[in-house]
C-alpha cells in the first residue's frame, strides 16, 4: 500500500513551490490514452532520438512529457517494452516532448502494458499537450487496455518513439 | 480453585448489522474511489457530512467512476465492470441498484461491455431529467452511449456518437456529446429510448486553442464548462437547440498574467438557488488543466463577479456543493485521502476526515 504520509507531504511541499510542478504531478494518479492518429505534424516516422539523457526511471525523464500512470520502466519492463506476461495495447495516445540532449521534438507514442493489476510503482503525470476526453488521441485520461486482448486490466505505460518534429 | 473467574449471567449483546437511517440527508456525500493501485476493487464511501462519520461503503468492481443518486433517492446506481478472473477471463458490465438504506444489491441490468474505463468524472454517465433513462458513454475506442430504462430495468439501445464523447442531458429526452472540434452532437430520445433526432451544433469553443474541461455544472437549461485559460463558456439549450449563450472570464487581466486559471479532477460546484459558483484555482502554466487548486474562487452568477477567494491549508482536485440552504461544500484530494468539509456561505472548514479511501475521485452530493 503506498504511503500516504509521504505523497501529502510531498504534495504540500510541491504545492508550496509552485515553480516545481512535476513531483506535484507525478503523484497525481489517473488513467490512459492513446490513439492511432499522429498529430498533423510534419514528423520522421520511426526514428529513435540521438542522444538519450536523464532516468528512465523519473517521471521527468523527458519522455514522459504527457504520460499518465505507472512507468513501466519501474515495472519489470523498459521505457518502451512491456513487462513480461503482459500485453501491449496498441492503440494510444501521443505526445509531442522535447529532447534537450539533442534539442530535437519527437511523437511519443504512450502504450499501456495491459492483463495483470496495476504495476503501482513509479505513478507519474504529466499533461503537456494532454486534451479532454472529446479528443481522445490526446487525451491520456482514458483506460487505453480497452484496446488490448487483455481488455481493461492496467499494468503500466510505455513511452516509445514513434517520429521526429521536422520544421 | 485458584484463578476461577466468576462470571455473572449476562445477555450477550444482540450480533446484528445496522442499516441507514433514512434514504439521504442533505449533508450527506458520497466519494467514489476508483483504487487506482488495485483498480478490481473499486468502492463509494457515503459519508456525514454534518457529524463527519462514515455512514457506509459499496464495492463497485473494476475501473470504477462514481455512483448516481436519483432526484427521488430511491435507489443508488452504479455502473461497474468484473471480470471472471478477477484481472483476466470474460468482461461483465452491469448497472448494480443498491437499496438506499440498506446498501444490499437488489438488482442489476446487463449492459454491453464498452462502459468507457477512464479517469473519474461525472460526464461519464447521466440520468435524463425525469430519471427514466441512465446514458453510460462507452470508449472500445468507438464512441457510443449506452441508454437504459431505468424504471424497467433494462437496456433498450446503443446511441453512436462518433468523435464525440460524454454525456450532458438537456431535459426528459435529450442529452448532448462533446466533439473533438469544440461542437456538440445534440440526441433527443423517444419514449422507448431511441433515437428520432441527431444534431451537431455549430463551433461551441475553439478546441485547439483552449479548449474546455469535461468537468461541467449545470444550471437549469445551461452546462457551464471552463476552458483550460479561464474562461467559463455557457451551452444553453433551448427547444431543442444547443449553442453558447454566453462566455466569461474567471480572472481579471491581472490575475491571469499572473498564471490563475482552474484546474483539478472536479473543479467546478454550483449552488443553484444561492447563485454562486465554486472554481478550484491554482497558478500554473499551459498545461496545467488537471493541477489540483490551491484556492477556491466563489462567484456571484448573476453579475459574473467575484464574491470570495477561500485559500486552502492542502491541496484539492474535486469540489462538490450540498443543495440546501444551509449548503457544506466538500473537497478532496486524489493524493491524500482526506475529505474536507467547509460552510459553503462563509468558507470557514469544519472538519477534516481522515482515512477516506485511496485515491478519491468523484464527489457526489445531494
Amino acid at each position: 500500500m503506498p504511503n500516504y504520509d509521504d505523497v501529502i507531504e510531498r504534495m504540500t511541499r510541491s504545492l508550496a513551490k509552485t515553480t516545481v510542478r512535476r513531483s506535484l504531478l507525478r503523484t497525481l494518479g489517473s488513467l490512459l490514452v492513446g490513439a492511432a492518429a499522429l498529430p498533423l505534424l510534419p514528423v520522421a516516422r520511426g526514428q529513435s532520438a540521438g542522444k538519450e539523457s536523464g532516468d528512465p526511471a523519473s517521471c521527468d525523464y523527458w519522455r514522459y512529457c504527457a504520460i499518465d500512470g505507472f512507468l513501466c520502466a519501474c515495472c519489470g519492463g523498459t521505457v518502451s517494452v512491456c513487462p513480461p506476461g503482459t500485453e501491449p495495447a496498441p492503440v494510444t495516445w501521443v505526445g509531442t516532448c522535447h529532447n534537450a540532449a539533442d534539442g530535437h521534438d519527437y511523437i511519443v507514442s504512450y502504450n499501456d502494458c495491459c492483463g495483470k493489476s496495476s504495476c503501482g510503482r513509479c505513478l507519474c503525470n504529466r499533461n503537456e499537450g494532454d486534451r479532454p476526453l472529446y479528443m481522445p488521441g490526446k487525451s491520456n485520461d482514458y483506460n487505453w487496455c480497452v484496446g488490448s486482448q487483455a481488455n481493461l486490466p492496467y499494468h503500466c505505460t510505455v513511452s516509445r518513439i514513434v517520429g521526429m518534429v521536422t520544421e | 480453585m485458584p484463578g476461577s473467574v466468576a462470571l455473572a449471567q449476562l445477555q450477550p449483546e444482540p450480533l446484528v448489522r445496522q442499516d441507514l437511517p433514512g434514504t439521504g440527508s442533505a449533508h450527506w456525500v458520497w466519494v467514489n474511489d476508483v483504487v487506482f493501485h488495485h483498480m478490481v476493487d473499486g468502492k463509494a464511501f457515503l459519508f456525514d457530512g454534518d457529524s463527519g462519520n462514515i455512514l457506509g461503503m459499496l464495492s463497485t468492481g473494476f475501473g470504477f467512476g462514481s455512483v448516481l443518486v436519483p432526484g427521488n433517492r430511491s435507489v443508488i446506481i452504479s455502473p461497474e465492470t468484473y471480470f471472471s478472473r478477477g484481472t483476466r477471463g470474460t468482461r461483465t458490465d452491469v448497472v448494480v441498484l443498491y437499496d438506499p438504506r440498506t446498501l444490499d444489491p437488489i438488482g442489476e441490468i446487463a449492459i454491453p461491455a464498452k462502459r468507457s474505463s477512464n479517469m473519474p468524472m461525472r460526464a461519464t454517465t447521466a440520468l435524463t431529467d425525469d430519471d427514466r433513462f441512465l446514458l453510460i458513454y462507452n470508449f472500445t475506442p468507438a464512441q457510443s452511449v449506452t441508454v437504459i430504462d431505468l424504471p424497467a430495468r433494462k437496456f433498450v439501445g446503443e446511441v453512436d456518437t462518433p468523435g464525440c464523447a460524454l454525456v450532458y442531458p438537456t431535459g426528459p429526452r435529450s442529452f448532448f456529446s462533446l466533439c473533438g472540434d469544440g461542437t456538440a452532437l445534440a440526441i433527443q430520445l423517444d419514449d422507448a429510448g431511441g433515437v428520432i433526432a441527431r444534431e451537431r451544433t455549430p463551433e461551441l469553443f475553439d478546441a485547439e486553442q483552449d479548449p474546455v474541461t469535461e468537468k461541467a455544472v449545470r444550471d437549469g437549461n445551461t452546462w457551464l464548462f471552463a476552458s483550460f485559460a479561464g474562461d467559463i463558456v455557457a451551452v444553453q439549450t433551448v427547444q431543442g437547440r444547443t449553442r453558447t449563450a454566453a462566455r466569461w472570464s474567471l480572472t481579471t487581466a491581472e490575475e491571469r498574467a499572473q498564471g490563475w486559471r482552474p484546474g483539478g479532477m472536479q473543479h467546478l460546484a454550483l449552488h443553484l438557488t444561492g447563485r454562486r459558483l465554486y472554481s478550484l484555482m491554482h497558478q500554473g502554466g499551459p498545461d496545467t488543466h488537471k493541477d489540483p487548486g490551491a484556492e477556491i474562487w466563489v462567484y456571484d452568477l448573476a453579475s459574473r463577479e467575484r464574491t470570495q477567494r477561500i485559500v486552502l491549508e492542502a491541496p484539492l482536485t474535486s469540489i462538490a456543493v450540498t443543495g440546501d440552504e444551509r449548503p457544506l461544500l466538500f473537497g478532496i484530494f486524489i493524493g491524500a485521502p482526506q475529505l474536507r468539509v467547509f460552510d459553503a456561505r462563509t468558507g470557514a472548514a469544519l472538519r477534516t476526515i481522515n482515512e477516506v479511501g485511496f485515491t478519491p475521485t468523484v464527489l457526489v452530493s445531494y
